[in-house]
Parts: C-alpha cells; sequence; structure tokens
C-alpha cells in the first residue's frame, strides 16, 4: 500500500465515524455538503485528521475543500509536505 | 489492534448492550494520555442510556464565554472513567451572561460548569502603557461575574465549577517593558486569585486551578487557529486537562471518592525486601531513592490526617514488620497509622476482601498500590472494583502515581473526615470488646450506644450532604440530596431534615445517620433515610425511625410513610420498614404507621441523647 493509500483509508475511515456513513456512500456520493457537514463535524474531523496524520492543515485550504477525493489530496499533500521539509531539517 | 481501537470497541460493545463500561475498560480510559482518541471515545459514549446500573447518574449543565466544541465529548468521557453518568446540557453559545443571570438552567443540573476564556475579562481594546487600567478592568470583569454567579446560586440548587484562565501569551508579549509586563502577569494572577478565593466565598462553588494543571502537562494551553476560526480558545490537550478535573469534582460530590489507601510494604513503603536485607538494609529516607519511600509515607501520612484509612497489604512474617514499624528511625508511618495489618503470605485479595469486612466498606473503597504486576494483576482480576496503582518504575515517581488520579478528592473535609482512622480503629477495638458476651443484646448493652437526634445545622449541612451521596448500602429509596437540597429542605417548615449521631463507650462516631421528610399536612412522608454502615448491626436505623415517628405524633399527624427502593446495593435494608413496625401499604415499595397507636421501636440498649428539636 503506498501513502497516498494510507492517507485515503485514513481520510475515508475519518469520515464514516464522524459523518455515521458506510464508506460505500461516501465513494458513491463524495460531496461533502450532501451529507451531514456541518462546522461541528468539519472540526472533528480536521482534529480527528491532524491527531492520526500528525499533520496541520491550512485551514483555508480545507475549508475550499469540497469533496472527498479534494480532503484526500490536501491531507496527503501536507503530510508530504511536512516529510519533505523534516528531510531537509 | 492497538490499545486504543481495542478500548474503542469495549466502549462501542458496552453501548450496544446498553450498560456501563467495565470498571477496567473505565480505567483504561481514564489513562488515555491522546485528546482524539478520548474526544472518539466521548461521542461513543453519548449512546449510553440516560441511566446505566453501575455509574452514578448526574445532570450537568455546560455553560461558556466560548464555543463549547469538544469540551462536550471530553467530559463526557472523562466523567463516564471516574463512575458517573452524565446527562449533559449545553448552553447556546453567546448566552452565558444571560443564562446565570436569568437563572434559567435547563434540565435542573445538579452541577453547572462554566468554561471561561480570556476575552470574557479582556478589554477589546487597552493600552500597553496603562497596566493599571488593564488591572482595573480586569478586577470590574470579575466583580461582575461574581454579581452573576452569587445570583444564580439563589436561584438553582446545583454546585457551580469554574477554572482558573492561564494567562495569554499574547497579552505578555504584547508589552514591551519588563515592568510593565510584570504589572500585567500580576494583574492576571490577582484574576485567578480571585476566581480560586470564589471557592471559599460559597460552598456550591468549587474552582479548578486549570493554569496550574497546564504548568505541569506536557500541552499548549492555546489553539490560536482554531481560536480565530471558531472561537475555541483552547486545545483538545488543554480541555481534556480541565475536563478530567471537573470530572474529579463531580466524582467526589456524587460520593465516588476512595477512602482506603491499602499499601505494599517491600519496594512500595520502603526500598529493598525486608526478608533478604533487614531492618537495618532498608532504603528509606535520606538520599534518593531511600528519599522517594520516605516521601510517599509523607504523603500517606498527609492522607490519613485527611480522614483516608491506611490498610497493610504485605507478604511477610508479621515479626519482623512489626519490628521495622517501630524501630527503623526514618519511619513516618507506625503500627497505630494502619487501622488494618494484613501482614502475611495469604492472597493479597483475600486480605483485601478480609479488609473491607472488618472495615464495613465495600471493595470499591479501596486504592491498592504494589510494586508486583503479578499482585497488581491478580486484585485486579480478583477484585476488580479495587483501583490499583503502580509502584514499580522508578520511585521518584510514587507519590505521583499515588495522587494524581485524586481517588481520595472530597468536595471539603467534614469533621468526620478527619476522625474517621480513628474511628475505624475505635471500630477494631471493639470487635474485640464483643468476644466474652453471653448474647450480642448483652453485648449491646454493654457498649451503652446513645443517639443524639435533631433537625440538621447549618453546620451538619455538609456531613449530612456527604452522607447522601456517599450511603450506597443503607439508603432506603436512593434518592441523594445534596447541599443546596438539603439546605432548601432545611429551611423550608414543611420538610424536615434530622441528623443522627451515634456515640457509644469506646467513642463518638459523629453524625452517621439522616432523615429527610416532608411534613406537609398530616401525611408525613419518609422521602429517604441513610445510615453509614459503620454502625450496622446495633440498632441505631430503629432508633432513627422511632425519633421520627414520635416527632410525628408530637406534631399530630395521622400517618407516617416510607418507601424502600431497591437498588443493586441497598439489599441490607430490605424488610426494614415491617422490622420497624409499619405495614405495607397498596402503593409499591411503601409501607404506613400510625403514629399515635405505634409501639416504640427503639431498642432496649440505645438511649436518646440530646433530643433537643428545637
Amino acid at each position: 500500500m503506498t501513502d497516498i493509500d494510507d492517507t485515503a483509508t485514513v481520510v475515508l475511515n475519518t469520515l464514516c465515524d464522524v459523518l455515521k456513513e458506510p464508506v460505500d456512500d461516501l465513494r458513491a456520493r463524495p460531496v461533502l455538503a450532501v451529507h451531514d457537514w456541518d462546522s461541528l463535524a468539519s472540526l472533528e474531523v480536521l482534529s480527528q485528521l491532524e491527531s492520526r496524520l500528525a499533520v496541520t492543515l491550512d485551514l483555508r485550504a480545507y475549508h475550499a475543500a469540497r469533496t472527498v477525493t479534494d480532503l484526500i489530496d490536501l491531507v496527503a499533500t501536507t503530510a508530504a509536505t511536512n516529510a519533505a521539509i523534516g528531510r531537509r531539517g | 489492534m492497538n490499545d486504543v481501537t481495542e478500548l474503542l470497541d469495549d466502549l462501542r460493545e458496552a453501548v450496544a448492550g446498553q450498560a456501563a463500561p467495565a470498571p477496567a475498560v473505565r480505567r483504561r480510559l481514564a489513562r488515555v494520555e491522546d485528546p482524539a482518541a478520548v474526544r472518539r471515545a466521548g461521542r461513543v459514549l453519548a449512546g449510553l442510556p440516560a441511566a446505566t446500573p453501575d455509574l452514578r447518574p448526574v445532570s450537568l449543565a455546560v455553560l461558556a464565554t466560548c464555543t463549547i466544541g469538544p469540551f462536550e465529548h471530553l467530559l463526557r468521557a472523562a466523567l463516564v472513567a471516574t463512575g458517573v453518568q452524565p446527562a449533559l446540557h449545553l448552553g447556546d453559545y453567546g448566552t452565558f451572561d444571560l443564562t446565570l443571570a436569568a437563572g434559567e438552567l435547563a434540565g435542573s443540573p445538579d452541577v453547572v460548569t462554566c468554561l471561561l476564556d480570556e476575552r470574557y475579562f479582556l478589554p477589546r481594546e487597552w493600552s500597553a502603557t496603562d497596566p493599571d487600567g488593564l488591572a482595573a478592568h480586569l478586577e470590574d470583569r470579575f466583580a461582575d461575574l461574581r454579581g452573576l454567579l452569587l445570583a444564580s446560586l439563589r436561584r438553582t440548587p446545583a454546585a457551580l465549577v469554574l477554572h482558573t484562565v492561564p494567562v495569554p501569551a499574547r497579552l505578555r508579549e504584547s508589552v514591551i517593558s519588563w515592568r510593565a509586563r510584570a504589572a500585567v502577569g500580576r494583574a492576571w494572577h490577582r484574576l485567578n486569585a480571585d476566581l480560586l478565593g470564589l471557592a471559599g466565598e460559597h460552598g456550591r462553588i468549587t474552582v479548578v486551578d486549570l493554569a496550574g494543571e497546564l504548568a505541569d502537562h506536557a500541552v499548549a494551553a492555546r489553539d490560536d487557529r482554531l481560536h480565530a476560526y471558531a472561537d475555541l480558545p483552547y486545545t483538545d490537550g488543554a480541555l481534556l486537562v480541565l475536563a478530567r478535573q471537573v470530572a474529579r469534582v463531580v466524582a467526589a460530590r456524587s460520593g465516588l471518592s476512595r477512602k482506603v489507601l491499602a499499601l505494599d510494604l517491600d519496594n512500595t513503603l520502603w526500598g529493598g525486601v525486608l526478608g533478604e536485607a533487614g531492618v537495618a538494609g532498608l532504603q528509606l529516607g535520606g538520599l534518593y531513592p531511600g528519599n522517594c519511600y520516605q516521601d510517599l509515607q509523607r504523603t500517606a501520612r498527609r492522607l490519613r490526617e485527611q480522614g483516608v484509612i491506611l490498610v497493610l497489604a504485605s507478604k511477610n512474617d508479621a515479626e519482623p514488620v512489626d519490628e521495622a514499624l517501630a524501630g527503623h528511625p526514618e519511619m513516618l508511618l507506625r503500627q497505630q497509622d494502619f487501622a488494618v495489618r494484613a501482614v502475611n503470605w495469604s492472597a493479597k485479595a483475600e486480605n483485601l476482601r478480609d479488609a473491607a469486612e472488618t472495615l464495613n466498606l465495600g471493595v470499591q473503597a479501596f486504592v491498592f498500590m504494589d510494586d508486583s504486576p503479578f499482585e497488581r494483576g491478580h486484585v485486579a482480576a480478583e477484585l476488580p472494583d479495587v483501583a490499583v496503582v503502580a509502584a514499580d518504575g522508578d520511585p521518584a515517581n510514587l507519590v505521583r502515581s499515588l495522587l494524581r488520579p485524586g481517588w481520595f478528592d472530597v468536595p471539603e473535609l467534614t469533621d468526620t473526615d478527619l476522625r474517621r482512622p480513628e474511628l475505624y480503629r475505635s471500630r477494631a477495638l471493639r470487635t474485640d470488646f464483643s468476644t466474652g458476651f453471653a448474647s450480642s443484646e448483652d453485648y449491646l448493652g454493654a457498649l451503652r450506644t446513645r443517639v443524639a437526634a435533631h433537625p440538621v445545622t447549618t453546620f451538619e449541612v455538609g456531613r449530612v450532604a456527604q452522607l447522601s451521596a456517599r450511603t450506597n448500602q443503607f439508603n432506603l429509596t436512593g434518592r441523594r440530596f445534596d447541599e443546596g437540597a438539603t439546605t432548601a429542605m432545611s429551611t423550608d417548615p414543611a420538610h424536615l431534615v434530622v441528623s443522627f449521631a451515634v456515640s457509644d463507650r469506646f467513642g463518638d462516631e459523629g453524625i452517621v445517620g439522616a432523615a429527610w421528610v416532608e411534613c406537609r399536612g398530616r401525611i408525613w412522608w419518609v422521602l429517604n433515610m441513610v445510615l453509614s454502615c459503620r454502625v450496622f448491626g446495633r440498632g441505631v436505623e430503629f432508633a432513627i425511625v422511632d425519633w421520627i415517628v414520635r416527632r410525628a405524633r408530637e406534631n399530630g399527624a395521622t400517618a407516617l410513610v416510607g418507601r424502600y427502593v431497591p437498588t443493586n446495593r441497598n439489599g441490607v435494608a430490605d424488610g426494614f420498614w415491617e422490622k420497624a413496625g409499619f405495614t405495607p401499604s397498596g402503593e409499591d415499595g411503601t409501607y404506613t404507621v400510625v403514629p399515635a397507636t405505634a409501639p416504640t421501636c427503639l431498642p432496649t440498649w440505645i438511649t436518646y441523647l440530646d433530643t433537643d428539636d428545637d
């Protein structure tokens, strides 16, 4: 499994957990707004993702994410950037 | 499967079965350090039913000067971990002042916890060149808050829990002169000192020192990003620290505190193994590591001073242990400090069970501290209600390991707390005295038991409320009247709250029983009656009910009604009303007597003392 697969799994599991939706539903209807994606749920997901993946997401980019895929891409990119900074450091 | 996943699965299983998580699962939850995991646990536990056997139900309102957000989940998880089943009522955003001013609290909460942040106290604009002006503003804001809190306490019997607020870094750092920075810091610390002072001002206010706690935890206090975005000033880590402190307060108010500390000796109360090193070879006092063991003894002694009963639980020969306790020059704890000394080669679980029986307390009142993983594991398996503390690892951590969970917290110390260790020693002496009598009546007669009864006074309300919270066995209806409710009833002519104190030839037990009676009209109702397990088997419960019957008769009551509501702990009181001469009435669990014609049920070996009714 690649890093992006790992990230995708964590993002999907977190969304399932917080939104109480089966993963197939999220895949079939990936636009977050069609689920109970309110401010409380989005903050809960943010907290869980930052804790599980040890990343700090840019809030502006986080709120711009419209779909599950956008969210996976954002988290993966942030994780890769953090890793690169870590390697340089 | 990692520890958190396993814990969450255990919690989900409990929720699915609509049952309380097992004590061991709750203690694992109490140890989780990752706030995100605790948040998840709190969300899972929201599915528990309102009434869960084995958890103490508490209605709790959360009011906040900011967004409550994750504090809800963290608080629920922390409360369940301590044995409380919370019904949480969350105040709406932006309604903190209004809710306190109107005193309209949803759900008639037992406890109101207030989540405070710096914006509540700070002016929108302030001048860095005028620290005195800032200090004056903080004082004014505190005065506003104090006024609101004291006014709300007049309208609700609930207890309030507040906290100190850590100094905002941006406040401190935006002042560039060190002199002014010190003045700003001083003003903020004074605000926190004023907040803490509220606890001394009103018995129903408790203040958690969050700022002090955070100084001892490796977590950031604030999250600037979420503060700016969602008015969430604190990090999840800081909120978890606060939630656990609030849970300790609620648990203590709910009578879930432990009363007994059972301690191992070798490598716990002293370093080394007595049987191998001998008394002279023990590590105790002086330099490291002996100073760490002595610190633990000092801590245990301090707990004893505050009413915690000490028990020795050691696999050793008794004689050298007595020699060490009596003769070692650095020993701070001596034989007489322990209410029970179980020094033998029996299994420790068995010894703890016996000690509980001797003290007439449940094992859920026990904390057991031992360095051996085997002994801890065995006790945990045999007696899951006993709280187990690890004493292995670096002895420098012994005191922190024992104190950090707050097992023995109480809202405030009563006279009985201070005397409890002596009372339990008297109990052991009484057991010795009981040998050599032809019948138990002879024995009880020789004890010369005296009961003092009177309507509860202001000074006794705290102890009576504590009895209500802590008494599980002889608790006839399970209804718990806290300090607020007891105070209200004690000043209401339609209610009577009575305290009962017991003394005998061995000493004064203090207040051990209480009754809450509704005396509106000609029919009197005993709302609840509780009796400490310390005086079981002496007929004191009959003296209490006899006193109430007399009082009802004097006041012209035509009937006195009592009730027994079975709980999973009060089987000892089953059949009590009938034994006291009451007749079952048609309604489920109620019993009646006509005071005018009721024969006395006062045991012949008990006399009333000081039955001043005024």
